[in-house]
């Protein structure tokens, strides 16, 4: 019967079709699903509050790359170079702790400041020199590899190990506070106040809704009269923010700056802010979906090593999980 | 009220190697809808760019009640109330936002100030205020506007620039894309807006009639001039009007070359598509034979069209040429089977915009230049002189980049591509969509030549007065079905609007 219904009128959810409501929600239904069975298969090992805390520790450090990666793509922008830009952060991070002997405070402030100023390079190629995004970028990627190498005279920095300059560090070790920055509960608090920011900032604010604006239509932005390389500008700082606190993040879990120890994150987070996309209909870039996209690979890695599958074969899962993503975005839609 | 006027005193543009504006002398002022009229590059749309602000590089001087102003930027244009809706509504709005925010979006991008969060639930209600004002009931302020038909957005573009304080309205050819009934509910509107508030429409269009009727002054251009200015009164003619936009007098009706008639080729039977935009259409093409597919927008041309290239999904249906039933799932089947598309959307679909008109001209047939995979460039260039001198396609070279030529060589170039690849049946599908009234007579002659030569031409399109001096036959249809099917010489431009408007009794004179 109730197909027979179904077939003479597409059912409705509100204003949508039953079937355009499942795929805009599908990303937080198979994040559901995937919970339902991981605790059937392992019951309150899966389920239980340290096991949650688990999971939002891994997840964190791809969330806040991912928040980056948000804002960036919000007005229709692209970053290669973020966790490349990252990594050369993290390098500055322990070095000016370490090295130079500087406050937390500090050396936070000095990391955002320096991530700020070399994100001017990527705005100069992109705004100035009009290079493509994704091209422009693709370029910075060795240039931050190389530059931030050269920072450190081509090796990690550490506790214990001496400066560039063959000199003791001032510093002898990491203090508590350094290495709580990446510890639960601290790095969960802090991604969560990430992506709180950057929900109300796109949302809630007229910044926010200019950049989805130019995301949108580019040139309707423009000849509507907003300034869209100022705006392109305001994504890009505030992108490297957000960077930075990744690359403190990462410094801190790894007690050390390792080199290109933030590399890795690039597609991961991208692969969260694909998956987040469509969440709730919204069709573009958003930090609650791009949450929810962090949490569903987060999720699948811990379920999946729980029950047994061996953590070599999991890249091939999280691909899977982007594909469908990204299928349940293409696939259904109508062609032009 | 005070009426408020808007001057330009010898306005100019130049772009590179032509002017496109040249000492133009406008003027409007606020109570009246004005018509802007002239062919195709007369420059109405380069000089409502001037009044808009989006053409910051022109020379001369703009006036706002006597006094000069400097339209060099979008928003200097908006904070005198000048508002424009262009003619492409995709290139104003913005799909991945609500209908809510851009309607008010003006209202975000300036009258924001200070205040840096945006108020959610003031937002929708004024927006929903915007669109009762319009009488606009069926748009939900929450949906995303990419989901919205086209005719929808254009009414999101004019409740957003209404709602913002707005004393001149551009409308840039405000009623191609909308139906009878969508066009009278703009023009209620347009006359209920000019009848309350102290505004002025400027509205551009290419349908005469529509302008006779709703508008109470016009001026006219050709070639970036002004070339006549004046009151429409009820002795104002489309007739004289087509004059001065020519400056020539013009001869509406393209005389009809005779043509034998040969054997049914071309056959459809029963096709429809997978949208249900097309319902069970059966028709036939003779040798030699021009078929008109008439009907309103959306009555399903184009889908009609494109179904039959394989370029929308069939659902059923058989194709057959000389009676052996062709096997068209993609639209490079079709140019196997011989069947060439000439789409609407010209530059999106029908030209390759930014490759030689050389490369355009070999595109559909590239195989039969080649040497082993290898292109022979001696060959395209033989093929492309060819057609550019026997299409009369007015170009620098053949290695000019299409973009740069006018409407009409586009699609002269557009028409040559399928020349090239020697097709059985040529679809054409609003070929003179665009293009100014000169070229259209080219193109005219070009399909009257291709249908000489033996082959099927089918040639959708909503200008009745264009079908009914073209074609042999004319299927008519209506909400993707076919209502009649006419022989030309025995019908009527009112008899074809019986049916495309979903007349199912017979014509009565």
């Amino acid at each position: 019967m109730g197909t027979d219904v179904a077939l003479k009128k597409p059912m409705m959810v509100g204003n949508k079709t039953l079937g355009r409501f499942m795929m805009d929600w599908a990303a937080v239904f198979a994040l559901v699903l995937c919970i339902v069975i991981f605790t059937a298969i392992r019951g309150t090992a899966f389920f239980s509050k340290a096991n949650l805390i688990n999971i939002l520790r891994a997840m964190s450090i791809t969330t806040i790359f991912a928040i980056a990666a948000t804002v960036t793509m919000a007005p229709d922008g692209f970053d290669m170079s973020a966790c490349t830009l990252a990594s050369f952060s993290a390098y500055i991070f322990a070095s000016s702790f370490l090295w130079f002997g500087m406050p937390l405070f500090v050396a936070a402030l000095v990391t955002i400041v320096f991530t700020m100023v070399l994100y001017l390079l990527t705005m100069f190629l992109i705004l100035v020199c009009k290079i493509p995004d994704m091209l422009a970028t693709c370029a910075l990627m060795f240039v931050h590899q190389g530059l931030g190498l050269w920072w450190t005279g081509g090796g990690a920095v550490s506790s214990g190990m001496p400066t560039r300059w063959g000199t003791q560090p001032i510093r002898p070790g990491w203090t508590q506070e350094f290495l709580n920055i990446g510890r639960a509960p601290y790095c969960i608090i802090i991604m969560l106040a990430c992506v709180l920011f950057a929900f109300i900032f796109l949302n809630y604010t007229k910044h926010g809704r200019y950049l989805y604006a130019m995301g949108g239509n580019k040139t309707a932005a423009k000849l509507s009269g907003i300034n869209v390389k100022k705006y392109r500008f305001l994504a890009g700082m505030v992108t490297a923010v957000f960077i930075a606190i990744g690359a403190m993040v990462v410094c801190s879990r790894n007690s050390a700056a390792q080199i290109t120890g933030c590399d890795n994150y690039l597609m991961p987070s991208l692969s969260a802010v694909f998956v987040g996309r469509s969440v709730g209909g919204a069709e573009k870039p958003n930090a609650l979906g791009t949450m929810v996209g962090a949490a569903l690979v987060a999720v699948l890695e811990n379920g999946l090593t729980m029950c047994g599958v061996v953590y070599y074969v999991l890249p091939a899962v999280k691909g899977g999980v982007l594909a469908l993503a990204l299928i349940a975005a293409y696939a259904t839609k109508k062609e032009e | 009220m005070e009426r408020i006027k808007l001057e330009t005193k010898g306005v100019s543009i130049e772009f590179p190697g032509v002017k496109a504006l040249e000492d133009v002398d406008f003027s409007i002022e606020t109570g009246n809808i004005h018509a802007v009229l002239g062919a195709n590059g007369a420059g109405k749309s380069t000089l409502m760019k001037v009044l808009a602000g989006a053409n910051p590089s022109y020379t001369g001087t703009v006036l706002y009640n006597g006094k000069p102003v400097e339209l060099r930027t979008p928003s200097s244009a908006k904070e005198l109330g000048i508002q424009i809706v262009y003619q492409e509504v995709d290139t104003a709005l913005i799909p991945s936002l609500s209908v809510a925010e851009n309607v008010m979006f003006n209202h975000i991008v300036m009258n924001m100030g200070k205040k840096q969060f945006m108020k959610w639930p003031e937002i929708r209600n004024e927006a929903k205020k915007v669109l009762q004002r319009l009488n606009i009931t069926d748009i939900n302020v929450n949906t995303l506007v990419g989901s919205l038909s086209l005719a929808q957005k254009q009414m999101v573009l004019i409740a957003r620039a209404i709602q913002s304080s707005c004393s001149f309205l551009i409308l840039d050819e405000p009623t191609a894309p909308l139906s009878d009934n969508e066009t009278e509910e703009l023009f209620r509107l347009v006359k209920h807006l000019v009848e309350t508030e102290n505004i002025a429409i400027i509205f551009i269009s290419h349908r005469i009639h529509e302008v006779l009727r709703i508008c109470s002054s016009y001026t006219i251009m050709r070639n970036g001039k002004i070339v006549d200015r004046s009151m429409i009164t009820d002795k104002t003619t489309t007739k004289e009007i087509v004059e001065k936009m020519l400056g020539r007098s013009f001869e509406e009706n393209f005389p009809k070359e005779e043509v034998p008639i040969g054997e049914r080729a071309f056959e459809i039977e029963h096709l429809s598509d997978t949208e249900g935009k097309v319902n069970d259409i059966s028709l036939y093409v003779r040798r030699g034979e021009i078929v008109g597919i008439a009907g309103l927008v959306g009555a399903g041309k184009s889908e009609l069209c494109k179904t039959i290239f394989g370029a929308l999904k069939k659902k059923e249906g058989v194709l057959k040429f000389n009676g052996k039933a062709l096997n068209i799932k993609t639209p490079s089947d079709a140019v196997k089977s011989r069947i060439g598309l000439v789409p609407e959307e010209r530059r999106k679909e029908g030209v390759l915009v930014s490759d030689t008109v050389d490369f355009n001209l070999s595109a559909a047939c590239l195989n039969r230049f080649c040497k082993l995979s290898f292109v022979d460039k001696s060959k395209t260039r033989e093929n492309a002189d060819h057609y550019v001198g026997s299409l009369g396609i007015k170009t620098p070279s053949i290695e000019q980049i299409v973009k740069n030529l006018s409407g009409g060589n586009q699609q002269k170039v557009a028409v040559g591509k399928w020349l090239a690849a020697d097709c059985d049946v040529y679809i054409f599908d609003e070929p003179t969509k665009g293009v100014d009234v000169g070229a259209k007579s080219e193109i005219f002659k070009l399909i009257n030549d291709i249908a000489r030569d033996n082959n099927c031409v089918i040639y959708a399109s909503c200008e009745n007065s264009e079908l009914l001096s073209i074609t042999d036959r004319i299927y008519v249809l209506f909400d993707g079905k076919v209502m009649a099917e006419l022989t030309t010489a025995l019908t009527s431009e009112d008899e074809i609007m019986h049916y495309a408007v979903g007349g199912k009794a017979p014509y009565q004179k």
